[in-house]
């Protein structure tokens, strides 16, 4: 890298913060409803009804959640606000707590 | 050679789950020598890591939904119902997170890396994640198909005895 030709810019564009922040909402919503799925039975049979299988309507409840909250951060600039390295920090926690709560969750309850 | 569909779209499933990971890797290391000069080698293999965990996605779903059912019968039934119990009620969920991430992997890596230091530091997390979430997976599956393997080779299945 030549930092010496090319100056520093320490932001984010809008669209990447906001898809960022989604991305980290979206990975704990996922585990979220992993959870409800798992202790609640009758949300199956909810989700079944939607889409014939419980698994693809969680998949289509994720992918609708990071696509929505992506493009409103991105619109409304909300994530924009938010310091870069802790919006970094916030993506690698919200995956690693979701991570972990998948495999504690499906080992111990 | 007797190969069936259900073979075909599981190994596409684990081949596209790989390529994805190995991408991710690709973007990972471009990332941490960003110039001008390879800005576009990485938005190209972060486009290769989403298209790859989509096809991932789309075999490995439709595999489940359809030949999934009567495997987890012989799993659950066999010596190793963990391999049911826990690693594929975890892998179904975790690869969505991954799924997820490589989907955000070309919306971060059309960043002006070379610049901009913070941005670098998000496309190396993403890409970082991408490869951890994604190998773990990886894993989980080898797991579960030797969870099936076990039930029919080794203890047979308890409906049996």
């Amino acid at each position: 890298m030549n930092s010496a030709t090319a100056p520093e810019l320490p932001k984010l564009t809008a669209v990447s913060s906001g898809f960022v922040l989604a991305a980290a909402i979206t990975a704990l919503f996922n585990t979220a409803l992993a959870w409800a799925r798992d202790a609640y039975a009758p949300l199956n049979g909810i989700l079944k009804s939607l889409t014939g299988n419980p698994w693809i309507a969680h998949c289509l409840a994720d992918l609708v959640l990071f696509a929505g909250l992506g493009f409103v951060f991105a619109k409304t600039r909300a994530a924009e606000k938010i310091d870069p390295s802790r919006l970094i920090g916030a993506l690698i926690a919200a995956v690693a707590i979701a991570a972990l709560g998948l495999v504690l969750w499906f080992a111990f309850v | 050679m007797n190969i069936s569909t259900s073979d075909v779209i599981l190994l596409a499933h684990a081949a596209f789950g790989v390529t994805g990971c190995l991408a991710a890797l690709w973007v990972f290391v471009e990332a941490l020598n960003a110039q001008s000069g390879n800005a576009a080698r990485i938005r190209a293999a972060a486009l290769m890591t989403a298209l790859s965990m989509a096809a991932a996605w789309i075999c490995g779903g439709y595999w489940y939904v359809h030949f999934y059912p009567a495997e987890k019968a012989v799993i659950l039934m066999g010596p190793w119902p963990f391999a049911h119990n826990l690693f594929m009620e975890t892998k179904e969920h975790l690869f969505l997170i991954t799924g997820i991430l490589a989907f955000l992997l070309p919306v971060v890596a059309r960043e002006k890396l070379y610049p901009n230091a913070v941005a670098r530091k998000l496309v190396l997390a993403v890409a970082a994640l991408i490869v951890i979430t994604g190998l773990a997976v990886e894993g989980a599956g080898a797991v579960i198909e030797h969870g099936a393997k076990v039930a029919l080779l080794r203890g047979g299945l308890k409906g049996d005895r």
